[in-house]
């Protein structure tokens, strides 16, 4: 066999992952041409040193067990550079017999939003003025009263009435729709109950329903992920959940690197670049550790509780023995698994 | 800002009002700043560095209160057996010490052999309520404590000859680290949701026999003040954390306060 043979067999062994690999690290000229192209013309913090082998991955679900490590080496590698710490990205699948389920316990809920700040600290959302994204978002209610006057027929003709607590000219039960923004001075306020509100991670998500690319979808242990990196940013997963969980990155997230948490999931909290969608992951990089979620650890009242809904000793499953339970908006069979209860 | 924690203790050791100045979200790692875990004044944490790079707690700063544990089992000693027989000693069940806390500034110890010791104050013949000299700061009011609607009173809880201990019914001295043998006394129920876990809070790990840290009762509870104002659980009032921020086009969430009366 001649030299000019071998050279040639060689150069045909390359698969063209290498070859894509190689023309991005060699060739200076493609790389910043490819980074012209493909990032933002506004270089900004998550995307500033993405390399040409994270623009052209697989979607996660589709990748092998070492494209998987490759892509999660990549970004620890990006990530640790980016924010000056070690950063680590996980890739745990999801834990063999568990399904997560939620309980809150609605009247203990005292309103003081701190599930929703120790949520953005533990899963690296954008802060600050300019572009704020929060997972978790604490309703207002006001509590209204049941009569038998408001249970009567007044205002129908004849005997029609079908709502309990008031008809359509005489509001009763929740007479107030929720407030999302309410600045108490102290909480829990007399007249008020709350009502925190995340993503319900459905058994049947309607946002995974309508994802066009696929780049949501449910993993085994129920919970309803993301693979940012094969976001196109339609939005129209937002369009379709009904509990109004998923945020999406309007902007540039702002992230401070010394407000960064290192521990990281690809699927979970590792830092998202403008325009994808991002919700809650009940903190997948924890539960799947075995830790609880940033909101439950933080609930200084205890409302919040999470477990494995297969376990029958769970605290979930607890809960919803002997409990009064009730999901939101049961009637779209979403069928979530964030239960709120009742003492 | 607002300045609300101005508390004094009885021995005149006045804490610093933490006044909350600049409202950036998480200025996570300031050494020695001192933030609360459930209460404020009742169950403070100290900020300092555990790993490299991590704090044993972050804190808010607007409110002080804990978002964030490093490590869940920082400073925690080992539950013990409970009373109750329970199926828990599977798990690797901690607690953190309340006397420290309690005992911050030495107080029971104070307590106990300044004038607890069965000479300044003798040891009450009876039970029967009487209004306090001392102590005004925690129980304001005895005549009207604000726990067990006028059935209890102080010795009900505290061991009448030491003061570093409670006591139950039966006059078993009662640990201020343990005090769910305490409450559970009159509040069954509750003391077995507890054991279950679904009433009360822990940390640490979900999954059955983690290593769990559970709180207990006065963690989370002022067993002083059960009954108050226009409290509507059996937690103190405390400041929330400030609202999300609203949509650039909007000005102000008025159109939230709307009431939505007939004709909606």
């Amino acid at each position: 066999m001649s030299k000019e043979d071998n050279k040639e067999n060689g150069a045909q062994s390359v698969s063209r992952r290498d070859f894509l690999r190689k023309a991005g690290t060699y060739s200076a000229a493609s790389l910043s041409g490819a980074a012209m192209l493909l990032s933002n013309p506004k270089p900004a913090q998550a995307t500033t040193n993405v390399e040409w082998a994270e623009h052209f991955q697989k979607n996660y679900r589709l990748m092998t067990e070492e494209e998987k490590q490759e892509a999660l080496d990549r970004l620890e590698k990006r990530y640790s550079e980016e924010f000056g710490k070690e950063v680590t990205v996980d890739g745990s699948p999801a834990m063999d017999g568990v399904l997560f389920g939620y309980a809150l316990n609605i009247q203990k809920c005292i309103g003081c939003r701190r599930c929703a700040k120790a949520c953005v600290a533990e899963n690296n959302q954008s802060r600050g003025d300019e572009q704020q994204i929060e997972w978790i978002r604490v309703l207002r209610l006001e509590k209204g009263q049941f009569s038998a006057d408001d249970r009567d027929n007044a205002g129908y003709p004849g005997d029609y009435g079908i709502q309990v607590g008031g008809n359509a000219y005489k509001p009763a039960g929740v007479v107030l729709e929720g407030q999302h923004y309410y600045e108490a001075e102290q909480v829990p306020e007399k007249d008020a109950f709350y009502m925190p509100m995340q993503c319900m991670q459905c058994e049947k998500p309607p946002c995974v329903k309508v994802c066009p690319v696929q780049t949501t979808y449910r993993d085994p242990d129920g919970i309803v992920v993301i693979d940012y990196n094969w976001c196109i940013g339609c939005r129209m997963c937002i369009g379709a959940c009904p509990y109004w969980a998923r945020r999406f990155n309007w902007g540039e997230p702002s992230l401070p690197a010394e407000e960064m948490n290192p521990v990281t999931h690809y699927l979970g909290n590792r830092p998202r670049m403008k325009g994808v969608a991002e919700k809650c992951t009940f903190c997948v990089q924890r539960t799947r550790k075995g830790r609880w979620t940033a909101c439950v650890e933080v609930c200084p009242v205890g409302a919040r509780k999470l477990g494995n809904l297969l376990d029958p000793e769970s605290d979930v499953r607890k809960v919803l023995e002997t409990k009064k339970v009730f999901r939101l908006r049961a009637d779209l069979n979403t069928y979530p698994k964030f239960f709120y209860f009742m003492d | 800002m607002i300045s609300y924690r101005l508390f004094g203790s009885a021995i005149g050791l006045c804490l610093l009002a933490a006044a909350s100045t600049a409202p950036v979200f998480g200025e996570a790692t300031q050494q020695g700043k001192e933030c609360f875990e459930s209460r404020d004044g009742r169950s403070q944490v100290v900020q300092r560095e555990i790993a490299p790079g991590t704090p044993n707690v972050k804190c808010s700063p607007t409110t002080s209160g804990v978002l964030w544990w490093g490590d869940p089992f920082d400073g925690t000693i080992p539950m013990g057996d409970m009373a109750v027989e329970a199926d828990y000693t599977h798990e690797e069940a901690v607690v953190k010490p309340r006397e420290p806390q309690i005992d911050k500034n030495k107080l029971l110890t104070i307590c106990a052999v300044a004038c607890h010791n069965g000479e300044y104050v003798p040891v009450p013949e009876n039970k029967n309520p009487r209004p306090l000299k001392m102590h005004k700061d925690i129980v304001p009011d005895s005549m009207e404590l604000k726990h067990g609607k006028g059935a209890i009173w102080c010795l009900d809880c505290h061991h009448p000859d030491n003061r570093t201990k409670l006591v139950d019914n039966f006059n078993n001295e009662v640990s201020f680290n343990q005090p769910q043998n305490l409450c559970g006394k009159c509040h069954g129920q509750v003391l077995r949701r507890w054991r279950e876990g679904i009433h009360g809070k822990r940390i640490g790990m979900w999954n059955k026999g983690g290593k769990k840290r559970w709180w207990v009762c006065t963690e989370c509870h002022n067993p002083h003040d059960i009954q108050q104002g226009d409290r509507t659980s059996g937690f103190a009032q405390l400041h929330p954390e400030p609202a999300p921020n609203l949509p650039k086009t909007m000005a102000n969430a008025d159109h939230e306060r709307v009431k939505h009366g007939p004709g909606h």
